[in-house]
């Protein structure tokens, strides 16, 4: 068995130093991210980078220890550790140079899936090492079986091209050998010049942020305050899994398939909590699989991390500090501990969002006035080609049509909102045709389709995109054999579903369940578009929170006029019959069906 | 004739105004009128004592559109767009504001989901019709909304930037269901590609267009009554000012009214002393607010979003706003870490110190206990320097520092915030602070601008001679001012000048025609182009310069030049690389007005003659000179540590600093290196 936390050192929290001096400094690391984050969204060129924001940057001390982080995407927040961990094993700290930048994607040497590719940097001042910049972002496109890497066979190798810890940059130069194999490797080279000058803009930024607090408060101060911070954040935590009772607790969640499976796979995590401390423990779920949906050790801890933020420290500063309370257990044979050869495309998406679910409910049995419904669960990532008719050359363009939130103790979840994992936006309409020969035809709330709740969830969409072109579509998607499940007696959500529909108005279901009851994989690759025909994708919403017959009429109501639900749903699941031709509630016809 | 400037705040209306001629100027305070914000305006001439005959210029800064937009406080209004992107309002771009809090919601659609339409029609990204308008759904649903009594309607289609028939054949179809309706439709609000912030601004305007429209009829009615026959022109987002008729018609520019009026101040202050590069800042009770002024202009974003994922899409003064002012309050946090803000005690209950009930300590109580504020300052009551003492000493105990040491580091921190806010302009937009210097205004400014300055090692602080009306100050100083832009996607490569110049042809016509609009003759005006540029492939665009008069060929090369340079001003980098792109052409027309003289606001006669009074700095109590604002003339110098007080303000020079008075009045402070 692996038995770990992602930080072994103990942090001292002993020696605190002057409050005022470590809040402004805790500014400035937190500044330091943030201002990276916005020359990545501004500098790079690849629409999933600008527009999607399918990356993170962090700083870390020179131990090594996350320190700070603005993440776009939380399944990185731990997986970055093993990233900066990874590149500093082969390259160690004493023969680290300025304007050294190793780049590593290697998911089994700290990475998650081939697309994320994870630069580090470290930062000197006056010849001393204050810490390290780093900078995540998922490319496009480094080669493979399939474009994004989703070929979804049974070999790594089928993804795309596996970089180890290499050092990419020498005093702020790009070794230009490298950049030739990376160019030699993608369907999207015109991508990656402008990409990484974005990664590097973002590093260099850090590097004068830190180099500017160095400068005014002293090197010692400095690295005092990243000491204080690191406690700062663990106090918090620990406080918070204090304030849980401590108990054994376990719950499951299943992917649909790993592309050959024809039943489900399963999470099962099993939460301990006793007095300030954690263990995550994933025995029983099941062993490696034949397809692209295993996790890497990075991964899965990354996705434990963040899924159990969510409810024990929202608002602290995402570092180091959280991950010593939290202990991972894995067991050796499971799809959740990928080792080589397995192939693990879908880790970051479909695989994170099963073990939040999974671990969410568990939380649910300790803490259930806290928790909220399971949210989509899913990333419903998707790439495909698009050839232009002239040239016949194959462009690359992607997006992710998010689902719901589940509902919460207080409100209705969120609709449409990109699942926990990312934080990411989806590509606009008038955006994607200006570059690409395809008509983005919907994108709107589907009704009916979140669980329903005393709070119910937010709504998943109705997505459509039409081709205007050939294009091979290459999708990773769940929920299609059920939706996410409510808590404390809320409902769940209704299926996802992936649909070809052709000019004549033919419909086929090409993922999840047909009309007839037959159900195929919805794990795409390669699947096939003609001109004039649309790929039409439903998301599913967040599972309800609390017994729907608790949410007052006048809510169901206004969700009928809002064609949030439908008059069958308001009576179905709210028990809150409406005149269709008044359109107010039938006060009498209710009390018969609520007090039933 | 007098030119008059008033800015409507929360709490209390200013007016400035200078007589044209003989640089006389009077200065008025009234308390706001909340439940019609327009017979303050009135009150505050009156009380000035200007015949409203004698007025030729009204400069207006108002907040009733923000007000309303945030607290949805406007009549129904619906939308019509393409089927399928019902909800593209509603969905924005699918993030969240917290990254992890679970229990988080999404702003309220500013227009709810069931006065929300969708037609079959569909132009594609060329421009031609796809699928024509279903003109049989189009007449239901506005009869729908006429039914429902909605009286503003706004019209958005997917790719009508390009193409705008279809919205002006449904708004016709509106029109003949709803002849009264405001209509608007998007290719008039914001010509520009992506849906989404050109749906959400036209939805902007179209809730706002009844709430503007009454107010500025109430408004320009009852200065009528009262004799006015000069010009209105309102405040607008941009840093410029427009007719009234405009501003009913175009409500989404004046978001940022009320701030504008302080930064045309800065703007005025770095035309009348040698700072060419400004910081404005403005601290009040409950928040910061940081923006730039560079050679007399205000920087200008078009990313700004009212609340999370409500993009208003149209340029803007880049204004940051942090929540750090007088009333912040300070807290210990889960982790036993010292917080300043954002949560305000505002001005109800207030500060401890105030005696109305507050029980938390503020930012001015700790001010007071280290000295630095008067405990009768005001002259309507004295301030509670014991109940101060005891709030502070509830959040020393918790974090075991003393009194004086919470106090002070509470500054400190609040000050750090107020430096985060700023760096969000200077350092955001890739702008080295050393080579600004920071202008501060608002009552709770001067009180905490040197140390910002520290923080930002910002070399000097300039205090204002009119900062107690600082934005009613800075209206008058302001240029009428008009940005138009169209779209146009074009690779610098193979670009067709012929194209630039028929375009920007157009745009200054559209520009001097909605000068006309403001229905001041013809001032002096000047014409100057800019571009929306990036590489191709980014997702975001530049502003760049672009040269006036016909565009040639050989040009092309050193628009090139100036787009890299744009660029790297931006996001400090740079490349020959790749390839460049126009996005959007813009062409901004100023009309310009007679600029304020030169006043001296500063003291006539006496002279700068100090008492002393002890004031906790770093760690002790020194010795610190105390001045009144009103009796420092100009030359006079001081050395900190020294308080100066002003009317509505207090200046705290820490030890190490200097200040001098300039010809106009401003408090000149040089920062210690």
């Amino acid at each position: 068995m692996d038995s770990s936390s992602a930080t072994a050192q103990k942090i001292d929290i002993s020696d605190r130093m002057d409050p005022v001096t470590f809040e402004v400094l805790r500014n400035s690391f937190e500044y330091a991210c943030t201002r990276m984050t916005t020359i990545m969204q501004r500098t790079s060129f690849s629409p999933i980078l600008a527009d999607i924001l399918d990356f993170s940057n962090a700083i870390y001390d020179a131990k090594v220890r996350l320190l700070a982080q603005a993440a776009n995407c939380p399944v990185h927040l731990a997986a970055m550790q093993y990233s900066a961990d990874a590149a500093i094993s082969r390259f160690p700290v004493e023969t680290l140079k300025p304007g050294d930048v190793i780049a590593l994607n290697d998911p089994y040497q700290g990475g998650t899936h081939i697309n994320d590719i994870t630069f580090t940097m470290p930062i000197f001042y006056e010849g001393e090492l204050l810490g390290f910049a780093v900078s995540r972002g998922h490319w496009m496109d480094l080669g493979g079986g399939a474009a994004g890497g989703m070929s979804f066979s049974t070999h790594i190798a089928a993804e795309g091209l596996r970089l180890p810890p290499i050092k990419l940059y020498e005093n702020y130069e790009i070794n230009r050998d490298y950049l030739a194999i990376i160019m030699n490797n993608t369907r999207t080279p015109h991508y990656i010049r402008g990409d990484l000058q974005a990664h590097l803009g973002a590093l260099k930024s850090a590097e004068s942020e830190l180099q500017r607090a160095a400068a005014r408060y002293g090197v010692e101060t400095v690295k005092a305050a990243m000491n204080e911070l690191i406690g700062y954040t663990e106090r918090i935590v620990r406080k918070s899994i204090e304030a849980i009772p401590d108990g054994v607790y376990s719950a499951e969640d299943f992917a649909d398939t790993d592309g050959f499976s024809p039943d489900p796979i399963k999470v099962k995590v099993t939460l301990t909590i006793a007095g300030s401390d954690i263990t995550v423990d994933f025995s029983g779920s099941d062993p490696i699989c034949k397809g692209s949906i295993n996790s890497p050790f990075a991964n899965t801890a990354s996705a434990a991390y963040y899924s159990l933020q969510f409810f024990l420290a929202p608002h602290a500063p995402s570092n180091a500090g959280m991950f010593a309370p939290i202990k991972i257990v894995l067991p050796d044979n499971c799809w959740l501990n990928a080792k080589w050869p397995a192939p693990t495309i879908g880790c970051t998406t479909l695989t994170s969002s099963k073990i939040t679910s999974a671990i969410w409910q568990a939380l649910a049995k300790a803490i259930p006035e806290r928790v909220t419904g399971s949210t989509c669960s899913e990333c419903n990532w998707f790439v495909s080609t698009a050839v232009d008719e002239e040239t016949r050359r194959a462009d690359v363009f992607s997006d992710l049509p998010a689902g719901g939130w589940g509902g919460t103790p207080f409100n209705d979840g969120m609709s449409v909102t990109m699942d926990p994992l990312g934080n990411c936006m989806n590509m606009a309409a008038e955006t994607a045709e200006l570059f690409f020969p395809i008509e983005y035809e919907a994108f709107e709330l589907r009704q009916d389709s979140a669980g329903a709740g005393k709070f119910r969830g937010g709504l998943g969409a109705v997505f459509k995109v039409r081709y205007l072109c050939d294009g091979e579509l290459n999708m990773e998607t769940s929920r299609t054999r059920e939706g996410s499940p409510g808590v404390n007696g809320g409902g769940r959500s209704a299926v996802q579903r992936s649909s070809h529909l052709y000019p004549d108005g033919k419909e086929l279901v090409i993922g999840g369940l047909s009309p007839n009851g037959a159900w195929t994989s919805p794990l795409l690759s390669g699947h096939q578009f003609s001109y004039d025909e649309v790929f039409k994708f439903e998301s599913t919403g967040g599972g309800g929170w609390g017994n729907p017959k608790d949410r007052s009429e006048d809510k169901v109501l206004s969700d009928v006029l809002d064609d949030y639900i439908s008059l069958a749903a308001a009576k179905e699941k709210y028990r809150v019959v409406i005149d269709p031709k008044t359109m107010t509630v039938d006060k009498a016809a209710t009390a018969r069906l609520r007090g039933a | 004739m007098w030119r008059v400037g008033i800015d409507v705040g929360g709490t209390f209306t200013d007016l400035f105004a200078w007589e044209e001629n003989d640089k006389s100027y009077k200065t008025a305070k009234v308390l706001t009128t909340k439940d019609d914000r327009s017979r303050g305006v009135v009150q505050s001439i009156e009380a000035a004592g200007i015949p409203f005959g004698q007025i030729s210029f009204l400069m207006h800064g108002t907040t009733t559109a923000t007000n309303s937009l945030i607290e949805r406080n406007y009549p129904d209004a619906a939308f019509i767009t393409t089927e399928g992107f019902r909800d593209t309002i509603e969905i924005g771009r699918q993030h969240r504001k917290a990254l992890y809090d679970p229990y988080q919601s999404k702003p309220e659609p500013l227009i709810r989901r069931r006065n929300r339409f969708a037609i079959p029609e569909r132009m594609s990204v060329k421009g031609e019709t796809r699928r024509a308008l279903d003109e049989e759904v189009a007449r239901q649903v506005a009869e729908t909304i006429a039914r429902r009594g909605i009286q503003s309607v706004g019209i958005g289609f997917i790719n009508s930037y390009v193409n705008p028939a279809h919205e002006n054949r449904m708004r016709e179809i509106v029109r003949e269901a709803n002849p009264d309706a405001h209509i608007v439709i998007s290719a008039e609000t914001r010509p520009i590609f992506r849906e989404h912030g050109r749906f959400t601004t036209t939805a902007i305007r179209a809730c706002m267009m009844p709430v503007m429209t009454s107010y500025f009829d109430r408004l320009q009615e009852a200065l009528k009554d009262k004799g006015f026959r000069g010009s209105l022109l309102i405040l607008k987002s941009n840093g410029g000012v427009m007719g009234a008729k405009n501003a009913k018609d175009r409500p989404e520019e004046l978001i940022e009214s009320g701030p504008a009026g302080g930064v045309a101040y800065a703007a005025y202050l770095s035309r009348t002393t040698d700072f060419d590069n400004i910081i404005h800042t403005d601290v009040g009770g409950t928040s910061f607010d940081a923006s730039i002024v560079e050679h007399g202009k205000g920087l200008v974003t078009r990313s700004y979003e009212l609340e999370w994922e409500v993009p208003v899409s149209v340029p803007m003064l880049d204004i940051h706003s942090v929540g750090a002012g007088g009333g912040s309050i300070g807290w210990v946090d889960e982790g036993g870490s010292l917080r300043v803000g954002p949560r305000s005690a505002g001005s109800e209950p207030g500060p401890v110190c105030y005696r109305r009930g507050g029980t938390e300590p503020t930012i001015t109580d700790a001010n007071l206990i280290l000295g630095r504020l008067n405990p009768s300052l005001s002259d309507k009551f004295e301030l509670d320097i014991a109940e101060a003492e005891k709030a502070i000493d509830g959040l020393a105990a918790k974090i075991g520092l003393s009194r004086l040491e919470t106090a002070e580091g509470m500054i400190r921190i609040s000050c750090e915030t107020m430096a985060q806010a700023v760096k969000g302009v200077v350092v955001a937009r890739a702008r080295d602070p050393r080579d600004f210097v920071l202008a501060s205004f608002g009552g709770a400014g001067p009180m905490h601008a040197c140390f910002v300055a520290q923080a930002m090692n910002i070399p000097k602080v300039i205090i204002p001679g009119q900062a107690g009306v600082a934005s009613a100050f800075g209206a008058t100083a302001m240029n009428i001012r008009h940005d138009v832009e169209a779209f146009h996607y074009a690779s610098l490569d193979d670009v067709d000048v012929a194209d630039l110049n028929r375009i920007y042809a157009e745009l200054e016509e559209k520009a001097r025609e909605r000068l006309g609009a403001d229905g001041i003759g013809a001032p002096e005006t000047t014409i100057t182009r800019s571009a929306q540029m990036r590489y191709v492939g980014q997702t975001y665009e530049v502003d760049t310069d672009i040269p006036n008069g016909t565009i040639t060929k050989e040009q092309i090369a050193s628009i090139a030049d100036a787009f890299h340079n744009a660029h790297r001003l931006e996001y400090g980098v740079s490349s020959n690389d790749f390839p460049i792109a126009f996005v959007a052409l813009g062409v901004t027309a100023v009309g310009r007005l007679k600029e304020p003289p030169h006043f001296n606001f500063g003291a006539r006669g006496g002279r700068a003659n100090g008492s002393s009074r002890d004031v906790y700095f770093d760690g002790h109590w020194v010795t610190s000179s105390l001045y009144s604002g009103r009796d420092l003339e100009p030359g006079a110098s001081l050395t900190g540590p020294s308080i100066v007080e002003y009317t509505d303000s207090i200046a705290v020079l820490p030890p190490g600093t200097s200040g001098t008075v300039d010809g106009s009045g401003n408090l000149i402070v040089t920062i210690a290196s």
